[in-house]
């Protein structure tokens, strides 16, 4: 009973010795080039949305291990460049953005990011550019227990607009790992920033991403994050600022969660900026694990607009799934709603489908399919969304364990 | 080609059919006659093999084969195909979705395009969440155009007219005539031999102006009561309703 009371909000917490995971290290040179990558490396990458085999003018980032490697694309106003060379090309970026958005003592990760940070992304694009094709980054964990601590920044200047597509994996044969990131990202006055991020960790890896976005004046951040394959712990509450007026956010997650694995995701948004809207919609599929689906809007200007819909999908009988959809009003004219449902598979749906000549777990897979199809945004990387959702649904679709 | 041999079902404990016979041999389309609760989609869906009906005695036989231990999909596999009466709404599931997964590669078919989605106006409902929003007849079109797809030998249709408006009911019809030729394309459509099987319940029978059955039973009460010439028990059901049939002790 005590288990089902846990008033210290631990439900199916696990414990982590961090002092098994290898020190940061700073130097290494396991490969000189992208195209160095492994068959089996360039198709995790695939897995998470990334195609590093695109010889387009589309921009290109990797971070395997400690090593650095990075394409700025053929379009006027764009840069990727690791942060660590951006930190010495453009000493402003000190004052304006680092640890500007994210607070470097907010917990023991931060903290750590900031004194031991290996490197990161910085990619900045220009007023009024916008970029057409998605960017790609990935942060690739190729060696057992090792730790990567890293830093992105994303600045978008006045009306620019950019997709960014993130894949964080490791190695198909990697169990366990240590990944801190800390991201901070910028959005423009009327600028549009689109953030899909994609994870597929081995079974024992604590993944502990710290990002926070502010949101000039009619600007918009899009946040899509799906987890194909969790790891054993990840920990993560994006905040978004939107301190300008008429901006927007809208947060879309998905995730399965596997037996003996915490998925401890939310988002948080503070609306500051008057007739400013927040959107938090988050869809978890529960075979086993924890998931606790964390999300809080606070209304603190004039027609704020906000809603939180969290819902859940329980396939085993072992987990728990725990929607905390929120609302904080601090204005009088701010508009807040929210909803939150949790539930098994309806039967009659699989019987329906089974009818039309599916068998149990085609019908299975179809119905999560439709159940993790919240209308993301996926503008240039329909494919390899289209491809995730689908290996979330089957797997599904092929029993709990 | 199916046939079923007192076939007495329980759903939760509780006996909801007792001791069903029936028979229907091939090219032959019957009709069932019950009011409102006589076990009609009781009787669909232990066909079907949904399970959470309970088979505690009898046997279903199709084509000689016993198919009392088979799930959905394989009894679908034989060529049982299912029109429902309230097909559920399934979120996110769209039916160009399923028609992908049942028919590889031929939604994209120009042929398919023309000769199934366009002529059946279907094109619109594609991109819609399955029967969300669907008027009577039009949730009764989409089951319909699904067993089109998968071309059944065996028809089973829970309520084909049940909500559907008379300018619809003659379309329905035409689509129920259609599925139960056996081949779509070609010269067989005017072949009387070469017509699929099928059964369809009915409570208020309208739909058999425009579908014609072989032989009608009804059912009262979890069991089939009387069989006959359907044009004969319509106009019987018609002008005395079913109290006739329950004051009438006939049996087969």
């Amino acid at each position: 009973m005590s288990d089902f009371l846990n008033k210290d909000n631990n439900i199916g917490k696990i414990n982590i010795d961090y002092s098994e995971f290898s020190q940061i290290e700073n130097e290494t040179k396991a490969i000189n080039s992208i195209s160095e990558l492994k068959e089996d490396e360039i198709e995790t990458l695939h897995s998470v949305g990334i195609n590093f085999q695109d010889y387009s003018d589309t921009g290109k980032f990797l971070m395997y291990g400690v090593d650095v490697f990075s394409l700025t694309p053929k379009i006027p106003g764009v840069e990727i460049i690791p942060l660590k060379a951006a930190l010495l090309i453009y000493p402003e970026i000190k004052e304006k953005y680092y640890f500007k958005a994210v607070n470097k003592d907010q917990d023991e990760f931060t903290k750590t990011a900031f004194e031991k940070e290996q490197n990161g992304y910085f990619i900045h694009v220009k007023k009024n550019v916008k970029v057409k094709d998605p960017l790609h980054t990935a942060l690739f964990m190729h060696r057992e227990m090792s730790t990567m601590c890293i830093h992105n920044i994303v600045v978008l200047e006045e009306g620019a607009q950019l997709h960014l597509i993130t894949g964080c994996a490791s190695g198909c044969t990697i169990q366990g790992g240590l990944h801190i990131a800390v991201s901070e990202l910028f959005v423009g006055k009327g600028a549009k920033l689109i953030s899909t991020m994609i994870h597929n960790w081995g079974p024992d890896f604590v993944v502990q991403p710290r990002t926070a976005t502010i949101v000039e004046k009619s600007g918009t951040f899009v946040s899509n994050y799906y987890s194909v394959k969790p790891p054993k712990v990840i920990q993560t509450n994006p905040f978004t600022h939107l301190k300008g007026k008429n901006s927007n956010a809208k947060y879309m997650t998905v995730i399965a969660s596997l037996p003996d694995t915490y998925n401890d995701i939310g988002g948080t948004v503070l609306m500051e900026g008057e007739n400013s809207g927040a959107e938090l919609v988050a869809r978890a599929v529960n075979h086993g694990g924890t998931v606790i689906q964390n999300g809080l809007l606070i209304g603190a200007a004039k027609n704020a607009r906000a809603h939180v819909d969290c819902s859940g999908l329980m396939l085993s009988d072992r987990g728990y799934i725990e929607a905390i959809p929120g609302l904080r009003a601090v204005h009088p004219d701010a508009r807040m709603s929210h909803e939150a449902a949790i539930g098994k598979i309806d039967i009659g749906e699989v019987n329906y489908l089974q009818s039309k000549g599916l068998d149990e777990m085609q019908a299975i897979a179809l119905i999560v399919r439709g159940f993790l199809d919240i209308g993301i945004e996926v503008e240039g990387l329909e494919p390899e969304l289209e491809k995730t959702i689908q290996e979330i649904a089957e797997l599904s679709g092929h029993g709990e364990e | 080609m199916l046939k079923i041999n007192n076939l007495h079902v329980n759903i939760e404990n509780k006996e909801v059919l007792k001791g069903v016979n029936l028979e229907i041999p091939h090219n032959e389309v019957h009709s069932l006659f019950g009011p409102n609760g006589s076990g009609k989609s009781v009787l669909i869906s232990t066909i079907m093999g949904y399970p959470e009906y309970e088979i505690t005695g009898g046997e279903i036989l199709f084509n000689g084969q016993n198919i009392n231990q088979l799930s959905i999909d394989e009894r679908v596999k034989l060529g049982i195909g299912v029109s429902e009466q309230r097909p559920p709404t399934i979120k996110g599931v769209k039916l160009r979705n399923l028609i992908e997964l049942l028919m590889p590669g031929e939604i994209q078919d120009e042929t398919f395009r023309k000769g199934m989605l366009e002529r059946f106006n279907m094109d619109k409902f594609l991109d819609r969440n399955i029967n969300d929003g669907l008027s009577g007849g039009e949730t009764k079109k989409s089951e319909l155009f699904l067993l089109m797809l998968a071309r059944p030998e065996f028809l089973i249709l829970d309520e084909p007219d049940s909500g559907v408006d008379p300018e619809h009911l003659k379309k329905i019809g035409a689509m129920i005539n259609e599925t139960l030729q056996k081949k779509i394309q070609g010269n067989e459509l005017c072949n009387p031999y070469g017509r699929n099987s099928g059964l369809i319940a009915t409570h208020s029978a309208v739909i058999l102006e425009y579908v014609h059955t072989d032989k009608a039973h009804i059912m009262l009460d979890g069991k089939i009561h009387c069989s006959g010439n359907p044009a004969v028990m319509m106009d019987q059901i018609k002008s005395n309703g079913y109290s006739y049939c329950i004051n009438c002790h006939q049996n087969i």
